[in-house]
């Protein structure tokens, strides 16, 4: 060995050697570097503490801005908690990576048989293999799920291990995903991350890519669609936006190119599943699904699940449509199966198994009952079915009553627990402040199927504890990931993940068909985005008018920021407010009243519900959503944060927030209006913005101007309007310092050619509706079409003159009656939209228990 | 015995159902002890899709989807079997329930390993240490395992009041044993439970008892009901059903429709819709004997 010595006393592993417990991955036991972490190590060090900090930051920053987020269930730091990666991979050589790699194969090649067995002929259990009880008990174990077989070689299509390495440098398995295994998506998305971090190292590493992995997965599922498929549509079905790992679901679906569904969007028809889209019923053939499998049809699993597709089994059972993994697969997460595998992998494959399991001990077997109860201090204790208390109780942690309650429970129904010897994590080193350190690792390892194979992903998910000596490293604990490096002997070639062929065109499929869930979420982003920033500007009016009134005092100022307020209301819709009953007193002492449109969440209307509002519909279409923009949404639920911990206790301390929030909003339409191709989407976005920000308008003219007021007063309200609307400086250019209502409602109203202006948003709105998807006659005009079109004409026919003119009551009548008018039609057309695009789905029932009993 | 079933259900919905999927266990399956001579289920309205299928139990499974708008349903299943006479069966003849428990640990056979999945509970047959005490003076270390149970059987026929009033499909086993009232549904699951405290296999049977008309009056058509009881495993001579409800061991009036470890598992008809809102419920079943050709 080549004087390792040095290696260990650089700046950053000095103080490493001290923290050494178990295994290490990095060092020897006497202290040296193994040969495979050299290069690494000496880069690492000669980067330096500094520059290593920095790679850091950048690491996080790279992170929180693509909005990689896991979700942490009942925590208290509220939703997406960001992912973090520690920037120094776990190294593996290439040899011992192609050892693993066979025997996690012989793994997956077990496991799929044991699937087969246990929904088909249960040979295992018939023969005394597999004791009755593992099974029968097991909350996995679906019966309506028996005989459902996916097409091909392969009943387990996708799988995931989480190895550790005990003591003595050998890996183990510390558990089996067999249902939806997560983790894939956070593997590539760190190792994207870290070739940015730190790409010199990466190139000169030689380190195996993950692409090959994920273009088999591609071609597998798509070669398990039901037979005489030519070109099959293949969905990711999501539980949704509050699930752990809802990141890599949309993550995901992007990067393999699937449309991303809740259960809400499939229907079963005439046996077949459908996705709900624009254009109509789209056929699915192929679910990659990330619910879990007793929540996916409420006909013959869980009848209370909302996340699933009801009609989805017998789907699959008649072969119309393929779920991977399939459903019941679950059954094959039981911890206690592991005590079973080696004389199974006798019988199966007539091979010892390979790759052990963690030492695991069933309860339900006397023998190993006895060996548990006795030892129950130095073992890890689990029940056989992951429950809504997933736990594992570790025997040392426990006190003398606790054990004894155990022992009660493990003898009133020993099948269901099962004890695994509590393992010693080996270590790899994790990059603390300005040094290494090690800490407990955990490796999860993916697998998929390919024609009569498994392959293996070249790397994995690594997470690490975030103390030392560890025993459980999980997500939902807080574990740190890492990437995977597995060394290649020599250069591998780039691969991408979409194959080039030559043959046969690229199908183009535009929109990749937009589900109708997503064509809503999306209008209501345009629409509650619009409303925000216009809440804000308006806001931003009434506080320099409320300065104002401080400053002089005068009755005119008062009475300008009384009808500026009286119009906040109306337009927000948050009566009483300044309008209605207690209005008098806010109108004297306005800020608890403004401070609570900016902060009450639970209010609707107010500044946080709307973007709460949009922030949440963005996280259910986050696939449709650019990276860039996704930053921005960063930003505005950032800022939200910031005022839920720190709320301004004053208005003007609000001021900065809101700022912020009007220029986060104004990236976003102008990341939305550059970066979106003008498919459905995009029109559905453009519409509810346009839509809200003509209704808006038109009620904020009617708040202030239908009514007459003095001349000094109305001079400052049109200014406050025109600020709002953002129209100001082009008014002063336009009419020099001429402020008359004519000329507002010129450039407000009718001015085509004005962003801010009515009429512009009603004809970018028609626009949008003429190319709405659907069937449409030569000559009649579609429902929405026609109400826009009325619009628009009601608006174009009008004269400024007669508008401005005041009648009896000091009343714009014209102006009033064309507002209202104009805002009933708007509200058609959103209705019309909504019936005709929007899924609407009454309520889903049990039917009703029949039995006439005896 | 011969008999013609009719077993008819209609819903009457407040509201329109645009959509929805169901299940029907109503076709009786074929077994040792019947033969079904033919089975058939009407649907009205005339179902989008439906699909015939056997469950893991081994129950005949009709599926069907209402895609259309309908404010009613009806399924009306009609079939026709022919139930053989029981021998009569020597009780003592079977093995002592605690060896019973024995042999089926061991395991060995597929049929006593297949068994074992109806020792374990399931949600709608807890036991409670209650239970097990109600069931063990019934089981006297020694006394063969189907006298044990025929004991049972007649002290909760003895113990509990059928009261059609009492219990809903919801009523936990617990209230059951507290009140000791219920009707053929309750005092399956109990016996169920009862047994399987011991150890021993035991699981729930649907089906109808043909009904005999008062002496000198006509039988009156539609008029009957479906039935449950249970039935339990004995190592060395296999399943043998119980009727507490009656006290009696089933034999040619019992008409087997489907088995499972509860109610849940053998649910006449099942399934979820869109809408709807309040609906009226009707059944009707008719049990009629058929002259012996």
């Amino acid at each position: 060995m080549s004087s390792p010595q040095p290696m260990m006393s650089g700046e950053l592993c000095r103080t490493y050697v001290e923290g050494l417990g178990s295994y290490d991955e990095m060092c020897h036991r006497g202290g040296g570097v193994r040969g495979h972490w050299e290069h690494m190590i000496r880069s690492l060090e000669g980067l330096g503490p500094h520059a290593l900090r920095e790679r850091s930051e950048e690491t996080r920053r790279l992170l929180r801005e693509s909005g990689v987020s896991y979700n942490v269930y009942d925590d208290p730091k509220g939703m997406n908690r960001p992912w973090e990666l520690d920037p120094v991979p776990l190294l593996l050589p290439s040899e011992e990576w192609s050892e693993l790699e066979v025997s996690l194969i012989q793994r997956a090649e077990l496991l799929n048989l044991i699937l087969a067995d246990l929904y088909g002929p249960r040979t295992l259990i018939r023969k005394g293999l597999i004791p009755p009880e593992l099974i029968f008990a097991h909350s996995g174990f679906l019966r309506a799920c028996d005989g459902v077989r996916v097409p091909g070689n392969h009943q387990l299509v996708l799988y995931a291990a989480d190895l550790a390495r005990g003591p003595d440098g050998h890996f183990v398995v510390m558990g089996d995903r067999t249902q939806a295994p997560s983790g894939a998506g956070y593997a590539l998305e760190n190792r994207t991350v870290m070739t940015r971090v730190l790409p010199s190292l990466f190139r000169d590493a030689q380190v195996h890519r993950l692409a090959l992995f994920f273009r088999t997965q591609r071609a597998t599922l798509a070669s398990l669609a039901p037979p005489g498929c030519e070109d099959p549509r293949i969905v990711l079905l999501t539980p949704g936006p509050r699930n752990e790992t809802y990141f890599e679901h949309s993550y995901l679906a992007n990067y393999l190119g699937y449309s991303l569904v809740q259960g809400s969007d499939l229907t079963v028809r005439n046996g077949r599943v459908w996705m709900k889209s624009l254009g109509g019923l789209e056929q699915v053939d192929v679910i990659l699904r990330r619910v879990d499998d007793n929540f996916c049809d409420p006909v013959e699993l869980r009848e209370d699940s909302q996340l699933g597709v009801p009609g989805l089994l017998e789907a699959a059972r008649q072969g119309r449509v393929t779920v991977v993994n399939p459903l019941g697969s679950s059954v094959l997460e039981n911890p206690a199966l592991a005590a079973y595998l080696p004389a199974l992998s006798q019988h199966l494959l007539g091979q010892p198994l390979r790759l052990p399991s963690v030492p695991t001990w069933w309860c339900g077997n006397a023998k190993s009952r006895q060996h548990v109860l006795a030892n129950l201090r130095r073992m890890a204790i689990k029940t056989i079915s992951r429950g809504d208390a997933a736990t594992t109780l570790f025997g040392e942690e426990m006190s003398t009553e606790q054990l004894a309650e155990l022992r009660g429970r493990i003898n009133a129904r020993p099948y269901l627990y099962c004890a695994q010897e509590a393992m010693v994590l080996s270590s790899a080193p994790a990059l603390l402040e300005d040094r290494l350190a090690p800490r407990p690792v955990l490796l999860r390892a993916f697998l998929t199927a390919r024609d009569d194979a498994y392959i293996v992903m070249p790397g994995g998910l690594t997470r690490i504890g975030t103390e030392e000596h560890q025993q459980v490293v999980s997500s939902q604990r807080g574990a740190v990931s890492k990437d995977t490096w597995v060394l290649a002997s020599e250069p591998e070639q780039q691969v991408s993940l979409w194959l080039q062929t030559k043959q046969q065109p690229p199908q183009f499929d535009l929109d990749g068909a937009l589900p109708s869930r997503a064509a809503e979420n999306l209008y209501w982003i345009g629409r509650y985005a619009e409303r925000a920033e216009a809440t804000i500007r308006l806001l931003r009016g009434v506080l320099s008018n409320l300065n104002e009134v401080v400053e002089f005092g005068d009755k005119n100022h008062s009475r300008t920021l009384a009808c500026l307020l009286r119009a906040t209301t109306t337009l927000t819709m948050t009566a009483p407010g300044f309008v209605g009953e207690g209005a008098e007193e806010r109108l004297d002492a306005p800020e608890p009243e403004l401070l609570s449109l900016i902060l009450d969440g639970q209010r609707m209307g107010s500044l946080m519900f709307n973007l709460q509002t949009m922030v949440n519909n963005a996280y259910n279409v986050r696939d449709r959503i650019s990276a860039d923009t996704w930053r921005v949404i960063n930003d505005i639920e950032e800022e939200l944060h910031k005022l839920r911990n720190t709320p301004p206790l004053t208005l003007a301390d609000a001021q900065d927030e809101l700022d912020a929030l009007v220029t986060a909003l104004s990236a976003f339409s102008g990341l939305v209006m550059e970066s979106m191709t003008r498919e459905h989407g995009w029109i559905f976005l453009d519409a509810g913005r346009r839509l809200e920000r003509a209704q808006l308008t038109g009620a904020l003219l009617r708040g202030t101007l239908a009514n007459e007021q003095e001349q000094t007063v109305e001079y400052q309200i049109m200014e406050a309007v025109l600020v709002a609307t953002e129209s100001r400086i082009t008014y002063r250019r336009r009419y020099r310092s001429q402020m008359q209502v004519k000329t507002v409602l010129d450039l407000l109203l009718l001015d085509k050619t004005n962003p801010r202006g009515m009429l512009y948003q009603l004809l970018r709105l028609q626009e949008n509706i003429d190319r709405l998807p659907g069937e449409r006659s030569q000559y009649d005009l579609t429902p929405e079409q026609r109400l826009i079109l009325e619009a628009v004409t009601l608006l174009q026919l009008s004269e400024t003159n007669r508008l401005a003119q005041v009648g009896e009551g000091e009343m714009r009548e014209g102006l009033d009656q064309l507002l209202v008018r104009s805002s009933h039609l708007l509200e058609s057309v959103a209705n019309v939209l909504s019936s005709r695009f929007f899924t609407h789905m009454p309520a889903l029932h049990q039917i009703a228990p029949t039995v006439r009993r005896t | 015995m011969r008999y013609r079933i009719t077993h008819l259900t209609a819903y009457h919905y407040a509201d329109a159902v645009s959509l929805s999927y169901n299940e029907v266990r109503l076709r009786p399956l074929d077994s040792d002890a019947q033969v079904c001579r033919y089975s058939r289920v009407e649907i009205d309205p005339i179902p989008n899709e439906r699909t015939e299928t056997t469950d893991y139990f081994g129950n005949h499974v009709d599926r069907f989807a209402l895609q259309t708008s309908h404010d009613q349903v009806s399924v009306k299943a009609i079939s026709e079997v022919e139930v053989k006479a029981a021998g009569k069966m020597d009780l003592g003849m079977s093995l002592p329930w605690d060896e019973a428990v024995e042999v089926l640990a061991k395991g060995g056979l597929a049929d006593h390993l297949l068994a074992r999945e109806f020792v374990l509970e399931t949600p709608m047959s807890r036991p409670m240490s209650e239970l097990r005490e109600y069931a063990l003076a019934s089981f006297p270390s020694g006394r063969p395992v189907l006298e044990a149970v025929h004991d049972l059987m007649e002290r909760i026929h003895t113990d509990f009041t059928y009261d059609p009033g009492f219990s809903t499909i919801a009523t936990p086993l617990s209230e059951v044993l507290e009140h000791k009232r219920g009707v053929c549904q309750d005092f399956a699951h109990l016996g169920i439970a009862c047994v399987r405290s011991m150890g021993i296999p035991a699981r729930y049977v649907s089906g109808y008892l043909e009904t005999l008309p008062p002496p000198g009056k006509e039988r009156l058509v539609g008029a009957d009901a479906s039935h449950a009881w249970f039935s339990v495993y004995c190592p060395n001579l296999g399943w043998q059903d119980f009727d507490p409800t009656n006290c009696i061991m089933p034999s040619e009036r019992h008409i087997t429709v489907a088995r499972g470890r509860d109610y849940s598992d053998v649910a006449p008809l099942k399934g979820v819709l869109f809408g709807g809102g309040e609906n009226k419920l009707s059944v009707s079943v008719d049990v009629a004997p058929l002259l012996e050709e």
